[in-house]
């Protein structure tokens, strides 16, 4: 994984859970389905581990009848705005990386 | 009263109470997931440099639950740790680095920093005009 996807992976993530509150592996699934491929559900799990630690998404346990019961994650105020503040900071970038593209040319 | 004691040696008896379990949960799952957990919590082990007993025993809770849930999907070991294992141990290890050495070590340097920030410091030189030799 390149340093620049490890970079937004948070903000895809968040991006993905204010869509829908999903679990771990809908969550990989989804990415894999966007053609994020070469991303590893342990990846993924690492950082919804840290995004609950930061308090950004609400988590339930529910049951399973695949084993054990999964966490459920439902992205909460807090993360909706860190969700809005990263998306200005993506705005940002790519104005201004658009704007060095250009002017290299 | 004497377990207080003993914990103060020991550290906390409940902890401990818990890696047991989390070990044994290691042991139930399929071979290719056991080892796969058991060579990922040999690296935590070795090169983690997680200090805080209840760091570590959060850490492996969240390492066996990876592991479990993946297993019972039926997601392969290589789909849970990617192509490249250390990137993923070493993002995986970050989330409980708080009572780690490296972390008491950045925050002396940034109060450090801060401290230098402080003390008195030299004002910037005018720059020398053009055709003088600088004394």
């Amino acid at each position: 994984m390149t340093e620049m996807l490890k970079g937004t992976l948070e903000g895809i993530v968040l991006a993905l859970l204010a869509v829908a509150p999903a679990y771990g592996y809908e969550i990989t699934a989804r990415l894999r389905e966007q053609g994020f491929s070469d991303i590893a559900e342990g990846t993924v799990y690492a950082l919804l581990v840290r995004i609950e630690q930061r308090g950004l998404v609400d988590v339930e346990r529910l049951p399973s009848q695949l084993g054990p019961p999964r966490k459920v994650y439902t992205l909460n105020e807090r993360g909706r705005d860190y969700l809005e503040e990263f998306w200005r900071t993506w705005s940002f970038l790519t104005e201004r990386l658009g704007q060095l593209h250009e002017g290299g040319r | 009263m004497a377990a207080k004691w003993i914990e103060l040696v020991t550290g906390s008896l409940a902890e401990k109470k818990r890696y047991r379990q989390y070990k044994a949960r290691i042991g139930q799952l399929p071979p290719s997931h056991r080892a796969a957990a058991e060579a990922v919590e040999r690296y935590l082990m070795y090169a983690g440099g997680i200090v805080g007993g209840d760091d570590l025993v959060r850490m492996y809770g969240d390492l066996v639950e990876l592991f479990e849930q993946a297993a019972a999907q039926g997601t392969g070991v290589r789909d849970i740790v990617g192509d490249d294992p250390v990137e993923f141990v070493e993002t995986f290890v970050a989330n409980y680095s708080e009572g780690s050495w490296i972390s008491k070590e950045r925050r002396r340097l940034t109060e450090a920093i801060a401290r230098a920030e402080g003390s008195p410091q030299p004002t910037a030189r005018p720059e020398a005009p053009e055709g003088t030799e600088p004394s």
